[in-house]
């Protein structure tokens, strides 16, 4: 069998050159005066697109960072599971999309300091499974690359686990009656069990966890700027405000 | 039951189509085997996922085989359709084949899946087609409004002095279809409808979009959890390479076997 050796070394070589691009370091990005960054526009209210109109709390802080910043802000929308592999094509600048920080991402990608905490929480129909041992044999939809599929398959017992390209589709065979429950995020979930209005409830939260924006590996230039300007957000009241205009709760990590 | 003549290759009969078909079922599990043993080998992020993608791989040709088998009966009934003189007859053939013909595949999976139980509970038929169902029915469909227009064209490729003939040796119109019309048409649209299928088995791809677990969606799975999307897709792509080679190799055979000895 000399054909996998040989294929091995072209996989190797197909990686080793998708990775020797550049990425942008903060120097560059000043000198453009435009900083490009990423979200997905499919999770609400972190991130939204409204029509042509991208909004959300996340959204909304990335413009108060890039404000601080000095920079103009050119966004671009992607699926979720292209996120960071696109920033590792240089594509953009940064990611802030609700990404949990996980040691399997942290190998890909580096974090900036969190800049909301949430967790992993059921939402099912009135009379389905609220608990993780409630989900014993039952299905359950998420979305593709998220920590939710993760943390869902970890659950013993779990029965049939549906991936959906996006949350909005996930939450859709949920009201569909195509699966039992549906794991999300916390607050993604109130909003749904709100607009929904006694057709859905929320659950036990699964797991907890600390969101972050993402830059790529070893831009830590950026990285820097990102972290000091979100600092001073969260130390001047203007984090205070965003987060409570959008969930009534400051919802930094404690 | 094995031998057909040397001379010249008869109409396939049952025992050579069932010996084609044993082969083509026992290639395709000894495909899979490879293909395991290969992934298996490759280092991550491959090796540690080969069974999902095989996993995937299988539920790619259950999707292509059963939605081809029902869509060549959709094309055939549809195609006939079409070549009827009675404008009722063609109408809702005519219809099936714009409709679907004129909007996209992955519009229709989701349709299926999302848009048709609501449908159909209104009316208050409570079916609830789950995602290999739903996929079936909307590839079926699909690749059944294309073998329609192919089934019509090798129909009408048979001269019509063909069908005068036998209508004046007292054949009815029915029996002069099934007797002597579609022997002959079957075998001129084999190649095209071959081409069919093949499209299929990679248009099934877009049921990854309803949270079908078939091979794209087990390396998006698979790309998603590792961020290397080169070494994902480039395995997603040779194994379907792979499967589409297993299949044409025995699509030919089955097109030599139903060649007319005229060129």
């Amino acid at each position: 069998m000399n054909v996998i050796p040989r294929a091995l070394l072209t996989l190797t070589a197909l990686t080793l050159l998708a990775t020797t691009a550049q990425a942008r370091t903060w120097d560059d990005i000043k000198k453009s005066g435009t900083i490009r960054i990423a979200t997905e526009g499919a999770f609400p209210p972190f991130n939204l697109l409204k029509g042509k109109e991208l909004t959300g709390f996340e959204v909304d802080l990335a413009n108060q960072l890039a404000k601080g910043l000095g920079l103009k802000v050119q966004w671009i929308t992607q699926p979720f599971d292209n996120l960071l592999i696109g920033l590792g094509q240089d594509r953009y600048d940064f990611v802030i999309a609700s990404h949990g920080i996980t040691p399997e991402r942290q190998k890909a990608v580096d974090f900036a300091s969190p800049h909301y905490c949430t967790g992993g929480a059921i939402v099912t129909k009135p009379g389905g499974p609220m608990t993780a041992a409630a989900l014993k044999g039952k299905s359950v939809a998420v979305q593709v690359g998220t920590t939710y599929l993760e943390n869902v398959q970890k659950v013993p017992g779990v029965g049939a686990v549906k991936t959906f390209p996006k949350d909005t589709d996930a939450q859709a065979a949920l009201m569909a009656g195509r699966v039992d429950a549906w794991v999300g995020d916390k607050f993604t979930g109130i909003d749904l069990v709100k607009a929904q209005k006694g057709k859905l409830v929320q659950g036990a939260l699964l797991f907890n966890e600390r969101i972050g924006m993402a830059v790529k590996k070893g831009n830590t230039t950026l990285l820097k700027e990102l972290n000091t300007a979100l600092a001073k957000s969260m130390s001047d009241g203007s984090y205070a405000k965003l987060s409570t205009s959008y969930f009534g709760q400051d919802v930094r990590c404690k | 039951m094995t031998a057909t003549k040397p001379t010249r290759p008869g109409p396939p009969g049952g025992g050579t189509l069932l010996l084609w078909l044993g082969g083509a079922v026992l290639s395709f599990l000894a495909l899979f085997f490879v293909i395991t043993v290969i992934l298996r080998q490759m280092p991550d992020p491959i090796g540690p996922r080969a069974d999902l993608f095989v996993e995937g791989a299988q539920m790619t040709l259950k999707l292509t085989v059963v939605s081809g088998l029902i869509g060549l009966l959709v094309g055939m009934v549809a195609g006939i359709q079409k070549t009827s003189a009675s404008a009722w007859v063609r109408a809702p053939a005519n219809f099936f084949v714009w409709l679907i013909r004129g909007t996209p595949l992955l519009v229709q999976i989701l349709f299926v899946y999302n848009a048709l139980p609501p449908l159909l509970a209104a009316i208050g038929l409570n079916v609830q087609l789950d995602e290999f169902w739903s996929a079936v029915i909307a590839l079926a469909l699909n690749v059944g409004a294309y073998n329609a227009e192919v089934i019509r064209a090798g129909i009408l490729a048979i001269p019509r002095g063909q069908t005068e003939a036998a209508r004046s040796l007292g054949l009815s119109g029915a029996q002069t279809m099934r007797t002597v019309v579609l022997p002959q048409a079957l075998r001129i649209v084999v190649p095209p409808l071959v081409n069919n299928v093949v499209a299929l088995l990679k248009d099934s791809s877009l049921a990854s979009s309803i949270a079908l677990l078939e091979l794209t969606l087990a390396g998006s799975r698979v790309s998603s959890e590792s961020f290397q999307p080169i070494p994902v897709l480039t395995t997603v792509a040779l194994v379907y390479l792979a499967l589409t080679s297993v299949m044409t190799l025995f699509t030919d055979q089955l097109e030599k076997r139903v060649k007319i000895a005229t060129r």
